[in-house]
């Protein structure tokens, strides 16, 4: 270990057991943007407010995500002695002074609230937090801190194994760094999966200086969440992997490209960095080994095509964020010109366990093709939205029925979109796909960056390919004719089919724009019809029934069904008639009616009076203009 | 986010930036931070500091959709687009408020009182469906609830 370093890790080590030893009560907090958004510091505000009222001594910290999205906020309680800790959700600020009376006054738990025991002994109350549903299967390695540590300090980090495979990168020359990445089988994880450790001898032996690295945490599909959980709960991982990416790359300098949609996760990078920096990680003469590294934390600005690695040069270069025409590749010329890497998040933050722990047991953990464990977000109609780290190879139905708590509702699962809005759709007999690569780009889809999205039979798949379309439009960089031009064209063609319009010749015509969209300059054209290609496949009949019958079965298309009136003299159509926001109820004399012109389908007179209003579909079909030409 | 700056307190506020360096999205957001947005003479001092055009450094505040050339209203609805948001109702709801508030998304009062805003979703889609009243999540909401909402918004002194 590098003289330097080993100090520094002891005395963190040291700092760490001082604080656990404090003989007071530690209450640990998640504090992330999941739980902000479900209270997270309302209830940090009530425990110091109330342990205050109390005059009760306890230690407060914070911490990454364990997982629970769907049920922060979460914190854990560790007794005085250290010797119990156990982990509680739902812990709203109104639920503080319970929780402090129960635990910290008596010294016993609140089963109301706990979720398992995290350390010490199981009661029959309250079962061990490794044999709970959620967590049984999970291996949190990439996501071991989170839950432990506190995300704002090095410190902790360093306590737990932080910069230790630093400090064997350190001691290997590059090839043989280039080699142990290799070896492991480290994939990238953005959904390409392809080998980090070529990616990163390409860099080695490239010819110019400087050489950059880029951290690509743009995380624009919608759904998913892994990166934002990674950089908000252990943003040193990220550092640590840049840093023996650099190692093992040569490169002097990093940038670190976080989407603008996440203050708190720039925030996190910004202080882990320099808080590397302070210890002498980064900068100049690192650790006295003569090599220099630094990182720049870069702020986006809302593009979903600055993800894309040469928007994403651009955009750091100083120009809009339109990828660029490959090749050359980044690894040629990226940064200004010069030889630059760019991986995912996940995937740098991989490279510290490979080097801390071996390839061999890096990669040990997984039987499938894909090495290692993922991270996953589920979202959508299910019971908990969540995220989790798991080794590759589960079947979608197992995660969905064991992580996500399976369906929302009693409705059934429809389908699901397997990686972000240029991923495509699967039907619900697709169910049985395992989370590995291949099967996705055997139909034609990929498993993209994580996140995946469940939908019920509530939603229409027309409708969704509108929307996941609208998307790609609105976020096309304008380049492509093909990209520009054919999204907005496939956007109008099923505009007009929800609107009533469809006619057979739409087949072919959105068939046609599946065909040309793939001779689009990057990824974001090739892939933007995906989700219709696939839709129309496994989803055919609804599609007849739009198209032909004129028919939504999920009743989500405006064109194709409407509001009526069914139970005159309910009480409670005075209010929808009030709830109403286009003024499309009617009443006359104590009738009420629905003037189909002005209502939008936005379903609020249904929801204040649900016995008065029905849906139907809609009985004459107006003839949209341009229809039969369009 | 004060009253119009003078254009030397413009150009200090970019002092710092260099050409050459990725400097042009950092000076821009240094610039919306300090005043909500950026203005036309804002877009010239960023050109002149960073040695480059005006039109170049429009370009980039147009294509990013986070950069406003307009002062942000007083109270705003952000409306979620993702995926989760809109299978619970998100696009019944969106079309409900822009016709309570009479605005589409990205527009804003005559007054600037308020306005409506299209947001990503930021993977709290366990709230969903959810809206943002000037950065704060409301979770979880029905349409009715959405149309409440835009109304009290709508008529806040
Ligand atoms: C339109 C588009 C958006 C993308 N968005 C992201 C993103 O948000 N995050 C990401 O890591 N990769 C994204 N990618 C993939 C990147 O181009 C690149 O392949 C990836 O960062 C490589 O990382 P990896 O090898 O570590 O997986 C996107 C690609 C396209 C075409
Ligand atoms: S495919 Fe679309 S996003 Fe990609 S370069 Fe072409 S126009 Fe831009
Ligand atoms: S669906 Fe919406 S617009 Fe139509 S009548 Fe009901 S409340 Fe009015
Ligand atoms: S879809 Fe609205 S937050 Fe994710």
């Amino acid at each position: 270990m590098n003289a330097c370093l080993q100090p520094i890790i002891d005395e963190a080590k040291r700092a760490w057991a001082a604080e656990q030893a404090s003989g007071r009560v530690k209450i640990t907090v998640t504090l992330d943007t999941s739980s902000i958004a479900r209270g997270a510091e309302q209830t940090i505000a009530a425990i110091r407010d109330v342990a205050a009222k109390k005059k009760l001594d306890v230690d407060l910290s914070i911490t990454g995500s364990w997982g629970f999205c769907w049920a922060e906020p979460t914190l854990t309680v560790r007794t005085a002695a250290g010797t119990r800790t156990v982990l509680y959700a739902n812990v709203t600020a109104d639920r503080v002074e319970e929780l402090l009376e129960k635990t910290v006054v008596e010294g016993s738990d609140l089963p109301a609230l706990a979720v398992g025991v995290v350390e010490g002994n199981a009661t029959p109350e309250i079962p061990l937090l490794a044999e709970h549903p959620f967590m049984h299967g999970q291996v949190r390695r990439l996501m071991a801190n989170l839950g432990l540590t506190d995300p704002e300090n090095i410190t902790h980090y360093l306590a737990h194994g932080g910069y230790e495979g630093f400090g064997r990168a350190l001691e290997m020359d590059p090839e043989a760094i280039v080699k142990e990445v290799l070896d492991s089988g480290l994939g990238g994880r953005a959904g390409g999966g392809f080998p980090a450790g070529r990616k990163w001898d390409f860099l080695r032996t490239a010819t110019a200086e400087p050489r950059y690295l880029v951290c690509n945490a743009d995380e624009g599909d919608p759904g998913a969440w892994v990166n934002r959980v990674l950089m908000e709960g252990d943003p040193q991982l990220i550092v640590e992997g840049m840093l023996i990416a650099a190692l093992a790359a040569n490169a002097r300098w990093g940038y670190i490209y976080v989407r603008y949609e996440y203050p708190l996760a720039v925030r996190r990078m910004q202080i882990a960095v320099d808080q590397a920096r302070e210890k002498g990680l980064l900068g100049e003469n690192i650790l006295g080994t003569g090599k220099d590294f630094d990182l720049v934390v870069f702020k986006g600005a809302g593009a979903y095509v600055c993800g894309e690695e040469t928007g994403l040069i651009n955009s750091i270069d100083g120009y809009r964020g339109m990828p660029r025409i490959k090749p050359p590749f980044p690894a040629q010329a990226g940064l200004w010109n010069k030889p630059t890497n760019v991986n995912n998040v996940e995937s740098y933050a991989n490279a510290p366990l490979i080097m801390r722990e071996g390839s061999a047991w890096w990669s040990s953990v997984s039987d499938a093709r894909e090495k290692g464990t993922k991270m996953f977000t589920f979202s959508g109609a299910v019971k908990q939205p969540c995220c989790v780290e798991i080794p590759f190879g589960p079947k979608v139905r197992d995660v969905l029925m064991q992580y996500a708590g399976g369906p929302a509702s009693d409705r059934p699962i429809k389908g699901f979109q397997p990686g972000g809005p240029l991923s495509g759709v699967v039907a619900a007999s697709g169910l049985d796909l395992t989370l590995t690569l291949d099967p996705y780009r055997e139909l034609g889809l990929f498993l993209g960056g994580g996140g995946i999205v469940f939908f019920d039979d509530s939603a229409c798949t027309v409708d969704l390919c509108r929307y996941f379309l609208s998307f790609a439009e609105d976020e096309s960089c304008g380049r492509c004719t093909t990209c520009r031009g054919g999204t907005q064209r496939a956007v109008e063609v099923l505009r007009r089919i929800q609107s009533g319009g469809g006619h057979v010749g739409d087949f072919e015509r959105l068939e046609g724009l599946v065909r040309w969209l793939v001779y689009s300059n990057c990824f974001h054209g090739q892939f933007a019809m995906t989700t219709v290609k696939t839709a129309l496949k496994q989803f055919r009949a609804e599609w007849v029934e739009h198209i032909e019958e004129k028919r939504c079965r999920a009743r989500v298309c405006p064109g194709l069904f409407e509001y009526r009136v069914k139970a005159q003299g309910d009480a409670k159509l005075a209010e929808a008639k009030d709830i109403c926001p286009t003024g499309a109820i009617a009443e006359e004399g104590g009738k009420y009616s629905v003037v189909d012109s002005l209502c939008i389908r936005c379903d609020a007179c249904r929801e204040v009076a649900p016995a008065a209003m029905e849906l139907r579909d809609r009985a004459v079909v107006p003839v949209v203009a341009g229809a039969a030409a369009g | 986010m004060g009253a119009e700056p003078t254009a030397q307190e413009l150009k200090d506020l970019v002092a710092e930036f260099e050409p050459g360096k990725g400097h042009l999205l950092p000076a821009l957001h240094r610039v919306q931070e300090t005043y909500g947005y950026i203005s036309r003479d804002a877009i010239e001092a960023v050109a002149r500091q960073l040695n480059t055009t005006p039109a170049l450094v429009y370009g980039c505040v147009t294509f990013y959709a986070d950069f406003r050339t307009h002062r942000p209203p007083e109270t705003e609805i952000t409306w979620c687009s993702g995926p989760a948001c809109r299978l619970a109702g998100g696009e019944r709801i969106r079309e409900a408020i822009e016709h309570t508030l009479e605005l589409p998304l990205g527009g804003h009062s005559d007054d600037g009182r308020y306005g409506l805003h299209l947001g990503q979703c930021v993977g709290t889609c366990h709230e969903s469906p959810q809206v943002w009243v000037n950065g704060e999540v409301r979770g979880g909401l029905t349409v009715a609830g959405a149309i409440r909402l835009a109304r009290e918004v709508k008529a806040a002194e």
